[in-house]
């Protein structure tokens, strides 16, 4: 997997999970829907404007509330990798299962990296480089068991590879 | 090796004598639940990358119960979809408009202390009420049909001890928050709660499905009320039977200890912009109110209405107040009719309505902005009900009831005291 290099967007503690996205869309699973309202209500900029490689850089308790998984779908379909100070297991688990991308980072480099700088980061290693500075921060990079679901695209995708090579899920 | 509760479960589930928290192990669970929500999605994706069956399909129980009756065209598809494909895949329950599914698997005596049920929506944790332990996995739960097994991190437990007895008026819900007071997301994160004390035995068998099942809104991975006296004879009621009792082993290492004494608690609500953030209801009587809703699967039991009933009588719902009674099983319904509850509901002033998850999440009755709605049920985000800029404040069936009386935010003893009419 090619480290993730785009646009930082920066986001408070405890986005919760109906911010992500409202409940309103609670019956809608098309990620091509629901891309168009990630985090409408915070700043709607970031569906219109976020490429694939750009990376959403939250504070803590990111996703709290439901277990929904819309926001999930909607950040695979647009190519975003995430970095978040801390996690509750719920939605931990949709990002890696979504495929999406993920760190845990410390407040160190949460408070180093500003809103729209550039950046690029190597979810495979942990690393984190502030492209404005070239400064490089290390986090600690998902365990294998969990980075081999991100790398083949998500849980489905994953599962089925595993079937093909006849390993044990 | 003493092992909690969970260890147990999660041991027996993965096949193992022993497993510790903090391990990764596989599991294959007791029983999958998914609402009409997810389902017909959750087929399409796994039709999408080849699967055609559901590795063990008499354990999957899919429910038709968010959009109950449908009231969109939409909705309508997504039920007739949902029947169809539950049929298609041989599901071995479809609870069809019968009420919400986590309080109706207890009350169809499919889950028994020890259990572990993995679901698609976020407050299984309502089944701690009967000792067993469910957890939420969302969209994860469509491959784990598919497969039949699931990873899991093995979770350390938080020991909430209750002492004392609670003051009238004061109830499961009002144990819960204490609890929000006590437990921050970071202590709870990854965590299961595991009550116990002598106080538990002033918390009847329904009303631990209220208290365990508002913990997932603290952040903790699952909540549970181990099986006790109360428990075995409530589900003997039922027709199930308990065979042995899964409990925490003395000497089972528990990460931290909490201890509520339930004597000091007075009733307390949750106030926007998110359940944990916990007040005293005597704080909040200035705050009017233009809707109250009784329902959901963390209330709406028939505990709850008749309590309802019973502070109601001889009131009304205060005019320019719309107060909405939703009974959590259709079962329920039918009891709370025949005792003569719905129909002292509607004669006071309420609207009465079949079983379904509605309001909670926004699907029916929303609210404008700058309405103020008091609910039993289980989220206040900002937008959860309707528009952003409506409050959402959560309390007790006495606590919502009360203030459905009064017109503003009060407990049930101020209704006693005669105080706000």
């Amino acid at each position: 997997m090619r480290p993730y290099t785009g646009t930082c967007w920066k986001l408070p503690d405890a986005v919760s999970s109906d911010q992500l996205i409202g409940p309103a869309h609670v019956f809608d699973f098309e990620a091509e829907t629901l891309r168009k309202h990630l985090l409408e209500e915070i700043d709607p900029r970031i569906a219109a404007e976020a490429k694939p490689g750009d990376i959403l850089l939250a504070g803590r308790n990111f996703a709290q509330g439901s277990n929904h998984s819309h926001p999930f779908i909607a950040m695979k379909a647009m190519g975003l990798g995430l970095l978040c100070r801390s996690i509750s297991r719920g939605p931990y688990r949709l990002t890696i299962f979504m495929g999406v991308p993920i760190l845990t980072i410390t407040g160190e480099i949460y408070d180093a990296l500003e809103h729209r700088d550039r950046i690029e980061v190597d979810f495979t290693i942990g690393e984190v480089t502030a492209l404005e500075t070239g400064t490089t921060f290390q986090a600690e990079a998902l365990p294998p068991h969990l980075l081999d679901i991100v790398k083949a695209g998500g849980g489905f995708e994953h599962a089925k590879a595993q079937e093909q090579d006849q390993k044990p899920l | 090796m003493a092992m909690t509760l969970v260890e147990k479960i999660f041991a027996r589930c993965a096949g193992r004598d022993t497993v510790t928290a903090g391990e990764v192990v596989w599991v294959r669970p007791d029983l999958v639940t998914v609402p009409e929500v997810a389902f017909p999605a959750y087929v399409k994706r796994l039709r999408g990358v080849g699967f055609e069956r559901f590795s063990n399909p008499d354990k999957v129980v899919v429910a038709i119960d968010h959009e109950v009756p449908a009231h969109s065209q939409a909705g309508a598809e997504r039920n007739r979809l949902t029947r169809q494909l539950a049929h298609e895949f041989s599901v071995g329950h479809l609870f069809d408009s019968e009420g919400i599914t986590h309080p109706l698997l207890i009350e169809r005596g499919l889950v028994r202390p020890g259990d572990f049920v993995a679901a698609a929506d976020s407050h299984t944790a309502v089944i701690g009420g009967a000792g067993a332990v469910g957890v939420p996995f969302g969209f994860e739960t469509a491959l784990l049909m598919a497969t039949g097994q699931i990873w899991v991190m093995v979770p350390e437990t938080i020991r909430v001890t209750l002492t004392g007895k609670p003051q009238p008026g004061v109830g499961a819900r009002d144990i819960a928050l204490a609890t929000m007071r006590e437990l921050d997301e970071t202590a709870a994160s990854y965590r299961l709660l595991e009550f116990a004390g002598e106080g538990l035995a002033h918390v009847p068998f329904w009303d631990r499905m209220t208290l365990c099942g508002l913990c997932i809104d603290i952040g903790a991975k699952s909540a549970v009320v181990p099986a006790d006296a109360v428990t075995v004879a409530a589900l003997e009621e039922i027709g199930v039977e308990t065979t042995g009792d899964v409990v925490s082993d003395a000497g089972a290492r528990f990460c931290q200890e909490v201890e509520i004494d339930l004597g000091t608690l007075e009733p307390l609500v949750s106030v926007p912009p998110s359940p944990t953030h916990v007040r005293r209801v005597s704080e909040m009587r200035d705050t009017t109110i233009q809707h109250a809703y009784l329902g959901s699967c963390a209330s709406g039991t028939l505990e709850d209405l008749r309590a309802a009933d019973a502070l109601l009588s001889g009131h009304k719902v205060r005019e320019g107040v719309n107060m909405l009674v939703i009974p959590s099983t259709r079962k329920t319904y039918q009891r709370a009719m025949e005792e003569g509850i719905l129909t002292r509901f509607t004669a006071a002033g309420a609207t009465v309505l079949a079983p379904t998850c509605g309001p909670c999440f926004g699907g029916l009755a929303q609210l404008c902005a700058g309405e103020r709605r008091i609910s039993t049920s289980t989220r206040n985000d900002p937008g959860r009900m309707g528009s952003a800029e409506a409050e959402i404040f959560l309390g007790s069936a006495l606590t919502v009831t009360a203030s459905a009386i009064a017109g503003h935010i009060c407990g049930a003893g101020d209704i006693a005291k005669g105080r706000p009419s």
